[in-house]
């Protein structure tokens, strides 16, 4: 991985070190101003997590008497402890991990083999079919959830992660595919046409032409899947009901009480589960710049 | 193209062993709970929800009263389970259809959640349970009203569906430093109250921290209605026993003396868009002398206030916001009925009661005298003055759902001068009334 990443850029400045120099003479001011601009941009962007991580390590007694905007007089531990112990957090740590992680590769599954037969396979029907799905991805989680509650009784899968991964993975997935269906929609037919003619069935052209091509697309379809999958919150908090197979969003939602609320707690809760997603988002970024890229230069 | 597809297999192989890796390690712990909630056979359970914060007086008393339970049935597996307040308030009537329900747990007392619950026939009564342990006898008067609900679900009468094992109120917190600055006494009557506040406005200082945004201005309203009215109102109001005159003498007296609070600037000019949290801090700093809220507040005052401060019930006001705290419920899917009322016993015997008693909790059956912290002795004896007159009046939103944010609003408006009160009492009357109406015939 390192490799790559490192030689890009050095290939990158080697075509285009005279053009560069250039431009910096003629655009000198405004390259200032855009990167003020930015800079800007960034701090309104960060100011949020900032305060988040102040108050994290700030007791309840300094947050009433000074407020949220201080900055900590003393590194206060006491509401990490409290939040990790209190929630159990590696169990519910653990629980977010696993929904979120098969949804993403489930939901991902799911996406391609389906939008291979609406995109490619050309099925009959396939614009009722993609709306129904969006709509049906556009529905208020408030308006199926009595039915998503019978039905995973129904089956025994009540207080049961797979009743989450199951509906995610088919949420999910109606989003994936729209927009994989209407990528293949657009795929080179010369391609499949050549495959076919050397023999390949209707397998062999999805696992050997159709998914190397979109598997950039399908990386950003994970990663999406990931993130939406671990911020979800009603659906996990109706359908997991005991301690141990709830998740992380639901456990920082435990700190808030009938009538009073914790500060200082809640923000150490905020941080503590923010991180995974956040390193998760950073190791896969590349993933997604590529897939956003993809195509662009063929 | 070909360094583009390696980086992505690393990536996918990456979150391929993460999720497998998370699968093994996992399967150990997920499979007894899937088991446990299945399976019959298994050994006795208890299974105990609850919302409290551990280092609570409840979550402290609560677990106290585990404990006991323990020693006496030791073959019986206690399953604590801290839930979120949302999802018992606002899921539970989802998931008490379920099959993994808890044998007891806490819930909102009132018609708009225990209440339903009742109606619904997804909490079972406790009428039995109450006459053979003898509650009845222990929670008496107005702590009692929130245990029982009737066939339509509204509080006050028919059978025994929850029990309250401590207690909340509405009161005055103030600041003993500033008081002593301005050289000032502890008020005993409304009229009082007023030349104390009349002072602090006249040496600049806004006398009452409050908030307009959620419940405190709702609370304070209530308080003024109180000082004009009797059990008789309360009645009529809270359990529909007769019709409510909106424009009649108390609600008029009560909102026209919080008007005029509001224009003499006993109260801060931004009280509309203030919440509970800025009411509160800003107390904690000391910025305003007096804040009217509940007994809630108590543990954090005692921790996180430099000033010293003290607490007194409302000057001269023989009823007050206030009520029993949640109450324990049994869901009718429970799997161990028994053990869990047995329970509920425990949380009101005296070792437990005094538990809640020390950490402030405002015990139902406790004993004054264990206390040795002279402000939880201050607290509880205000309470007890309540619980003596039988003075709970409970919350000015209880009776119709969804009227807190009708008084919100509608008091809102008052603060900020866009309502007279004429007006106001109009809109609170007429939601008041349409809540009424699909609540009785609906």
């Amino acid at each position: 991985m390192s490799a790559a990443t490192t030689a890009r850029p050095a290939q990158q400045s080697a075509d285009v070190p005279v053009r560069k120099a250039d431009a910096r003479l003629h655009r000198g001011v405004g390259r200032w101003f855009v990167l003020a601009l930015a800079g800007l941009f960034a701090l309104g962007m960060l100011a949020p997590f900032v305060i988040m991580a102040m108050n994290a390590f700030k007791s309840a007694a300094d947050y009433s008497q000074n407020g949220p905007l201080s900055l900590p007089t003393e590194i206060y531990t006491t509401g990490l402890v409290n939040f990790w112990t209190r929630t159990n957090f590696p169990v519910k740590l653990f629980n977010s991990i696993l929904i979120s992680g098969l949804v993403a590769v489930f939901g991902t599954l799911l996406s391609l083999v389906t939008a291979y037969a609406i995109g490619i396979g050309r099925i009959k029907g396939r614009v009722w079919i993609v709306a129904v799905f969006l709509i049906a991805n556009m529905l208020p989680q408030e308006a199926i959830i009595y039915p998503l509650f019978t039905m995973a009784n129904a089956v025994g899968l009540s207080n049961s992660q797979w009743s989450v991964i199951i509906i995610f993975t088919v949420i999910q997935s109606a989003f994936g595919i729209y927009l994989l269906s209407s990528v293949m929609g657009t795929f080179p037919v010369e391609l499949l046409e050549a495959a076919a003619l050397d023999g390949a069935g209707r397998f062999r052209i999805l696992w050997s032409v159709v998914y190397p091509i979109l598997r950039p697309t399908l990386g950003v379809l994970m990663v999406f899947f990931f993130i939406w999958t671990w911020n979800e919150f009603f659906i996990p908090l109706v359908m997991l009901t005991s301690n141990d197979t709830q998740t992380v969003p639901i456990a920082l939602a435990s700190l808030q009480g009938d009538r009073m609320m914790d500060a200082p707690t809640t923000n150490a809760g905020a941080l503590v589960s923010l991180l995974p997603a956040l390193v998760f988002f950073l190791i896969f970024q590349r993933t997604l710049t590529r897939g956003v890229t993809a195509g662009s230069v063929k | 193209m070909k360094r583009r597809t390696g980086l992505v297999l690393v990536a996918a192989a990456a979150s391929l062993t993460l999720t497998l890796a998370a699968c093994s390690g996992g399967s150990p712990t997920t499979a007894p709970t899937a088991g446990g909630s299945a399976s019959a056979t298994e050994p006795k359970t208890l299974t105990i929800w609850d919302y409290e914060s551990g280092d609570s007086a409840m979550g402290q008393a609560w677990a106290k009263a585990v404990e006991i339970f323990k020693t006496k049935h030791p073959d019986v597996t206690v399953k604590e389970e801290a839930q979120t307040f949302e999802q018992i308030q606002k899921n539970a009537k989802i998931v008490l259809t379920g099959d993994t329900v808890p044998d007891v747990m806490e819930y909102n007392k009132g018609n708009a959640t225990a209440g339903q619950l009742a109606a619904q026939g997804l909490i079972s009564p406790l009428t039995d349970a109450a006459k053979k342990y003898g509650w009845e006898s222990k929670l008496a008067g107005s702590l009692a009203t929130t245990a029982k609900y009737n066939e339509k679900g509204l509080m006050g009468s028919g059978e025994w569906y929850g029990v309250p094992n401590y207690g909340e109120f509405v009161g005055v917190y103030y600041n003993k430093d500033l008081f002593k600055k301005y050289n000032l006494q502890v008020p005993t009557t409304l009229a009082e109250f007023e030349t104390v506040m009349d002072t602090f406005k006249g040496k600049g200082v806004t006398p009452l921290a409050t908030a307009g945004a959620e419940y405190p201005l709702g609370q304070l309203w209530y308080e003024l209605v109180l000082a004009n009215a009797d059990r008789s109102f309360v009645d009529s109001y809270q359990l529909f026993a007769s019709d409510v005159d909106f424009h009649g003498s108390q609600l008029t007296a009560g909102t026209t003396a919080l008007d005029s609070w509001i224009k003499k600037g006993y109260i801060d000019k931004k009280v509309a868009a203030l919440k509970a949290e800025d009411m509160g801090v800003s107390f904690i700093k000391g910025k305003y002398p007096m804040m009217v809220s509940g007994s809630w507040w108590f543990g954090r005052l005692a921790t996180e206030m430099k000033a010293d401060w003290g607490m007194f019930t409302f000057p001269g006001n023989k009823l007050h916001p206030g009520s029993s705290g949640n109450i324990w419920v049994v869901p009718t899917k429970a799997k161990s009925p028994e053990l869990a009322k047995e329970f509920i016993d425990i949380t009101l015997s005296a070792d437990v009661q005094n538990v809640l008693a020390e950490k402030g909790g405002l015990p139902v059956a406790g004993d004054t005298s264990v206390i040795t912290d002279e402000k939880v002795k201050e607290l509880t004896t205000n309470f007890k003055s309540v619980l003596d007159q039988d003075g709970l009046a409970f919350y000015p939103d209880w009776p119709v759902p969804g009227y807190y944010d009708v008084i919100v609003a509608q008091l809102q408006a008052l603060a900020n001068g866009n309502k007279d009160v004429p007006a106001t009492l109009d809109g609170l009357g007429k939601a008041y009334a349409s809540g009424k109406d699909d609540l009785l015939n609906g």
